[in-house]
This record gives C-alpha cells, structure tokens and sequence, in this order.
C-alpha cells in the first residue's frame, strides 16, 4: 500500500486517532509519518495533520502566533479583535488572514468577494460576478487548521469532510 | 408610491479610508481629519448635501434623526468626531465615523430597492474619485466589522406585516429566512413588541454574493412575504370581529385626548390594514406612515419646539392624530 500523503512511498506507518468521537486511519511512510510527528512514540501532544505540517516547512521562521503579534498598522492583537469583534484596521485582515477566515466563512458561508470594486465599478452589473466561487483545497486547510487550533472540533471535522471530498473528486 | 405592505426601502454601503485605522482605533485627531477629508469629497457631490458635525446639534435633533432612520442609535449615543451629511430630503445620507468611516444610506419610499441602491452606487463611485476605500480583491471592501466584508451593503425593506404577525408565522418564518442569509426583526423594539406590525427584512450575508443578486434575492423574499400577508389579511377580513377592531382603532384615534406611543403605533397600524382593505376609505396609507414617524417622542417634541414630560407628549401626540386624521 502507498503512503496516502505523498502517495509515492510505501506505507510503513499506521496512525489511528479518534477526532471528536470520529475514528481516523492513515497509512504513511516513515518520511511522511516523521514530518508530521506522529514517530515520536513519547510525545502524546501529536500535532494536527496540517498545523504539524505547515510548522514543519517553516521551522521557526514562521512567528508564534500569540497574543503578542500584533498588526503593524494599528497595534491590534487578534485577543482584541476577537474579544471586541471590531477589526482595528485594513491592514489587520492581511495581518491576521488565517485567525480570521473561519469566522469570515461561518459568517458569510463564503470567503471570496464578488461584486463593486473601486478599478471596475460597473462589475456588479455583470453576471459573471453573480457566480459564486467555491474555496480551493487550500484556503480549507488553513481553516481546518486554525479550527482545530480553536478546537472548534466540529466544525473542522465538516472541513475534514468537504476536503477529502474535493480531493477524491479530482484524483477522479 | 404608497405600496399596501412595503413601506420603504433602504439600501446602506459601509466604506473605509485605507489610510486610517478603522474608526474603533482612531486617535481624535484621526476622527477630525477623515470628517474634513470626507466633507471636501461630498462638496463636490452633484447633489446638495447639508454637513452637521454631530456634536454641534441638539439631543433633541440627534434622537430624532434616529426616530426618523437617518442615523443609528449607535451614532447618537456618542456623538464626538462623527459628522452627517444628509440632503434636504433626507434620502441620502453619509454617517461619518460610525462603525465604519462611512455609511452611505439612501431611504426610498416603497419597494425600490434597485433605485436606492443605484443611487447609492453612484455616490459611491463618484466619492472613490477623491477618497481611497480599503478594498481587497478577495475580501472586498474591508470593513471594521467582518460582518459588512465584501460589497458592504446592507439592503433592507420595512414591512407592514400586520396579518402575519397576528397569527405569529413572523416568527416562524424568521428561522428560515435566516438559513437562506436573510433577517427579520421588529422594528419598534426587538421582538417583544410584535403587535405595531412593522418589520425590517434584510440581507446578512456580504461577502460572495453580488450587489444586484442580493437586492434580487431580497426583493423575492419581500414579494413571497407580501403575498402571504396579502392573503392572510384577505382571510382576517373576513371575521366580523376583525372589521370591528379595525373601526374601533379608527374611533379611538378620532376621538383620544391622551394616547402614548405603543397605543398608537398598535391602532395606526390597524387603521392602515382598513385602507389597504378597503375599510377606511377618506385617508391615505401616506398619511398613516408619515404619523407613524411623526409620533414618536422626540419627533414631537422637535414639532413642538420643547421639551415635554411623558404625559405632556400623550397629549400632544393625541391632538396631532385627531387633526390629522379628521
């Protein structure tokens, strides 16, 4: 049997984990099972299959994400925006993409704008901007990592779900 | 114009300056210059627009320019470094520093969502020219609460539901409208004062759906409700008792020396099912609307160019009524 991550390798390692009362199984192989932590028999905090990963490609070059980033604009940590709901600044959306999205999809079932816009103000007349866009396999795992950061447990395993959906139905 | 269910439509863009910090972290000295920034860009409107900052009004005026929707509660409570533009009809107007730098919102009688909104548009387009609003290509206009993402509009329409709201399906069908990315809320108080009948229908969602698609969504939502309500109030019609509640309404509003507010939003609205039904036929369903607006506390006091104790306002808002009505 392949490994089911890079598909290439043979798998060697079997993961077995329950996920909000769902069961899971992967077949990986020691490459993979070892990028995404899961060979460290005395860790028990196993890493999320893409917080794990993400981590891992960027080592440490990629900021804690804490209470302490904060937008260089206007100072806002994501602590104050999601206890005030009120985004501190423009720049503040790009600052904080990732923390934000889940709460953007919840709230609009859709993260990606289609209408008006400031260079092509008639858009809105055409219907091709009417056509809503569906989100890549991509912009759902970043959501399905920060949900089960947020250990919103259900909702990532609807993301789990919808991904391994669209990944099936492209290896098609 | 005067619409048996719909009683006006109102279309609200929020924008924001890219250059500042949305209006929740802004310094007063920020709060000043995008209020001087935005009033050089209206001068240059086609459109006449009078410029209040808001702290230079009256309590009086401000709260019933909220009676009256011009502005929000919210923009009324606290009135430092935020400025209105309105036209002399007030159908246009841009809050200034509200939740967003600006809140352009046009008011039309009716169901003309598309008219507003094309209004709207235009002032928008034309105020682009001078002011840079923070837009991202994925995200679209980028607003201090994630709720308003995307084209920052808010189309809504006041409804006289009073048939429906009777028999409670309001409630019922505010459930499902909310699954299809709709809200219906009282608008004379939330949800407990379901019995003066005017509802505001609208759009929740604003990211990923377009500007036109979501007016005609909307405006299918609000044709399927007036249909319903037509219908139901056909049936209600039909009981003598409810042909009597409608007279009796009428009687009291002729002939009361005192009336407060919730009576008369309660009798008014029955009036105005009598008109619309064909009971009451020697006033107009304008009439009602305007008293329905001019009844409120600080809309009366305004007229009257004092301040009034409670029962003071009864009796004024019971004599406005009765020489309206008669």
């Amino acid at each position: 049997m392949k490994c089911q991550k890079c598909k290439v390798k043979n798998a060697t390692t079997q993961v077995k984990r329950v996920v909000n009362g769902e069961y899971e199984e992967y077949m990986l192989c020691a490459d993979c099972a070892h990028e995404m932590g899961f060979d460290n028999i005395f860790d028990n905090s196993m890493p999320d299959m893409f917080g794990g990963l993400i981590k891992s490609l960027f080592g440490t070059a990629l900021p804690a994400r804490s209470q302490a980033t904060r937008c260089p604009v206007c100072g806002s940590s994501f602590g104050d925006i999601s206890n005030t709901g009120k985004v501190g600044c423009a720049k503040c959306y790009e600052a904080f993409l990732s923390d934000l999205l889940p709460s953007i999809r919840r709230i609009h079932g859709n993260t990606t704008h289609c209408g008006k816009s400031p260079e092509s103000p008639a858009i809105s007349d055409k219907s091709v901007a009417d056509m809503p866009t569906s989100p890549t396999v991509q912009e759902l795992k970043a959501e399905l990592e920060q949900a089960v950061k947020e250990q919103n447990f259900e909702y990532a395993a609807q993301l789990r779900d919808k991904i391994k959906e669209m990944e099936e139905s492209t290896n098609e | 114009m005067s619409e048996p269910v719909v009683i006006s439509s109102r279309v609200r863009l929020a924008r924001n300056l890219a250059d500042y910090p949305f209006p929740c972290r802004m310094t007063d000295a920020q709060r000043a210059e995008v209020v001087e920034k935005v009033r050089l860009a209206v001068k240059n409107l086609p459109d006449e627009f009078m410029f209040v900052l808001m702290e230079d009004i009256s309590e009086l005026d401000t709260v019933a320019m909220v009676e009256r929707h011009l502005i929000s509660p919210d923009f009324a409570d606290s009135t430092k470094g935020r400025a209105l533009a309105v036209t002399k009809d007030e159908s246009i107007s841009i809050m200034i520093n509200e939740e967003d730098h600006l809140r352009i919102q046009v008011i039309k009688p009716g169901l003309s969502l598309k008219e507003a909104y094309d209004i709207a548009d235009r002032i928008d387009t034309e105020l682009q020219r001078e002011l840079h609003f923070a837009f991202d290509n994925k995200l679209g206009y980028l607003t201090q609460c994630p709720t308003n993402l995307g084209t920052g509009m808010r189309a809504s329409v006041m409804m006289h539901l009073c048939a429906l709201g009777e028999s409670h399906a309001v409630s019922r069908i505010a459930g499902n409208l909310g699954k299809l990315g709709f809200v219906i809320r009282g608008t004379y108080g939330e949800g407990s004062d379901a019995s003066s009948a005017l509802y505001q229908l609208s759009n929740q969602v604003t990211l990923g759906i377009s500007e036109k698609s979501a007016i005609e969504n909307l405006m299918n939502i609000c044709n399927q409700l007036a249909e319903s309500e037509l219908n139901t109030r056909a049936r209600l019609m039909e009981s003598m008792e409810y042909q009597d509640k409608i007279s009796r309404s009428m009687g009291i509003l002729l002939t009361a020396r005192l009336i407060s507010h919730a009576e008369a939003v309660k009798l008014l609205s029955n009036v105005r099912l009598g008109i619309t039904e064909g009971l009451i036929e020697d006033v107009s369903i304008e009439t009602i609307d305007s008293l329905m607006l001019s009844i409120q506390p600080a809309s009366l006091m305004r007229a009257q160019g004092k301040k009034l104790t409670p029962s003071e306002r009864d009796k004024a808002r019971a004599q406005l009524i009765r020489e309206t009505l008669r």
